[in-house]
């Protein structure tokens, strides 16, 4: 089964993702979805000269990626395990991969943001919304999962980070106030 | 066993029906699929064209013709003009800690920054009443060993108070640059002794000093200074003026005499100074970088290294907060040996 078969059948059944034997050839598809997301988020960011050129900058940003959707995946299958609901966490990350196609979305939006058609930052916005409406119709169907729960559970990596960074932010500035005062 | 047996009862019309099979894709995805990844490829090969346009555009930037960038192609892009802060009394510090600011810390940077090739001139942004001789001549060799070694210009720059021991440190620079208000001379040594022998009597507080000789407790704040130790005193503070006095000399190629008639103690302000010759110039800090610059090679403007390292700052702050929680001021304040110094202790 070819790539764009596995894709096909992602967007077509994705109940199939909760299914036994699971939709033929996601492990390919899911790692290419990543490497070609990497490339359109890399090129995006060429565009703006926000990162180096190279295929060592490109390297970083790719494994930047992938570690972030691993931790992203386990924490949502953890989350998902403790309050009862049933499915695999690998192919969660793969599914999130596939899912990572959307980001592919982002060259031609390069070209809107530099003809002055919004800004690239919202571009990217509107890019990572499509990418989490996607994560939570294939979360809710690899576990099976009501929207909400899907959507809370897509969510909750974020909150937990942005708390943390947060907190440290906070006490970051209390501890500065505490050393100039 | 028995599991087998009720299969086998089982009527077929109760059995499970197999689970219906998923509706087949729809065929019009593939294509789409495949449409949306050659426009994916073509993008991807648009996108990166252009990148490549730009970063060449980019690197193939006509230079400006410009006659002073042309001379200054020989020098390396990272040659710059070092400035070192010299604030506060200066004193011999009471740790051998990078971030500590004592007169060794201070040398010590003086040296490395010299060492430094790209450097091409320092200058010294003093703004301090003074310190003990030991530790303003310390600074002050440094300063001389640097030149002798390396033989690149310093600039002394004068901010609102570079007197006594801070004019000593300066007078070790090439030039002088001040603030017309700046307040510097005060050529001299002091050596002041605080006597508490009656307050000592009124509270009943007794001190018994065993010595091995009659001048081992000199400068005791517990008795009366006898005249022999008066004399013994002002040899020394006599021997450390002649010394301040003869580093002015050298430094500031004045002769001795011509010295020894500014150096009564008297302060100046910074115009003052300029027109009995203990400045060579009024300006602010850019104006002694500048000059530094042209001193160095590196014309007007030229890039400027700070002295300060992130990390040091950081640690010389936590250090400050940290160290008995504020009370170590406290105690250096009232910190009452006797000291010979080169300090101007008006402010």
């Amino acid at each position: 089964m070819n790539i764009f078969s596995a894709l096909e059948t992602v967007i077509e059944r994705p109940e199939t993702l909760a299914a036994e034997a699971g939709p033929e050839g996601l492990g390919r598809t899911g790692m290419l979805g990543y490497f070609a997301g990497t490339l359109g988020f890399f090129a995006f960011l060429r565009m703006f000269s926000a990162v180096p050129p190279g295929i060592m900058s490109f390297s970083v940003v790719f494994i930047l990626l992938l570690a972030a959707n691993f931790f992203f995946a386990s924490s949502i299958h953890l989350f998902m395990d403790l309050t009862g609901a049933k499915g695999r966490a690998s192919r969660l990350f793969l599914a999130f991969g596939c899912s990572d196609f959307l980001l592919a979305l982002l060259v031609p939006l390069a070209f809107f943001a530099k003809l002055q058609v919004l800004n690239g930052f919202l571009w990217f916005c509107l890019c990572l919304l499509a990418v989490v409406y996607a994560r939570v119709r294939l979360v809710r169907r690899l576990y099976p999962v009501s929207a909400n729960k899907a959507l809370l559970s897509i969510c909750l990596p974020y909150a937990g980070l942005g708390a943390v960074f947060f907190a440290v932010s906070v006490y970051a500035v209390a501890w500065l106030v505490w050393l100039v005062v | 066993m028995e599991e087998q047996n009720n299969s086998g009862a089982v009527n077929p019309e109760e059995q499970p029906k197999p689970a219906p099979r998923p509706a087949p894709a729809r065929p019009g995805t593939a294509l789409w699929l495949k449409i949306i990844a050659g426009l994916y490829a073509l993008s991807l090969i648009a996108a990166f064209s252009v990148i490549n346009r730009a970063d060449a555009a980019r690197k193939t930037k006509p230079k400006d013709l410009d006659l002073s960038k042309l001379t200054g192609l020989a020098k390396s892009k990272k040659d710059a003009v070092a400035v070192i802060p010299l604030y506060g009394a200066i004193s011999q510090g009471s740790s051998s800690r990078s971030w500590d600011r004592g007169s060794q810390q201070i040398a010590k940077r003086i040296s490395t920054m010299a060492a430094r090739k790209e450097i091409k001139a320092i200058v010294l942004d003093i703004n301090s009443p003074g310190g003990t001789v030991g530790s303003v001549q310390e600074i002050y060799s440094a300063i001389m060993k640097a030149k002798a070694e390396t033989k690149k210009p310093f600039i002394a720059r004068f901010g609102e108070v570079s007197a006594s021991g801070g004019y000593y440190v300066a007078a070790a620079c090439d030039k002088i640059v001040a603030q017309p208000g700046t307040i510097t001379g005060s050529i001299g040594v002091i050596f002041s002794v605080s006597n508490f022998e009656g307050l000592m009597k009124k509270v009943g507080y007794r001190s018994e000093v065993i010595k091995s000789g009659k001048f081992k407790d000199i400068g005791s704040a517990m008795r009366e200074m006898t005249p022999e130790e008066h004399k013994l005193l002002q040899g020394m503070i006599d021997d450390s003026y002649d010394q301040f006095v003869t580093a002015v000399s050298q430094g500031r190629k004045m002769p001795v005499e011509k010295v020894k008639l500014l150096a009564d103690g008297r302060i100046f302000t910074g115009r003052q100074g300029k027109d009995v010759g203990l400045v060579d110039s009024l300006g602010d800090l850019q104006d002694a970088i500048d000059q530094a610059g042209e001193m160095g090679g590196l014309g007007k403007n030229p890039r400027v290294v700070s002295d300060t390292d992130p990390f040091e700052n950081l640690m010389s702050l936590v250090d400050s907060k940290l160290s008995l929680l504020g009370t170590k001021s406290v105690t250096e304040t009232f910190d009452i040996a006797p000291s010979l110094e080169y300090r101007w202790t008006g402010k």
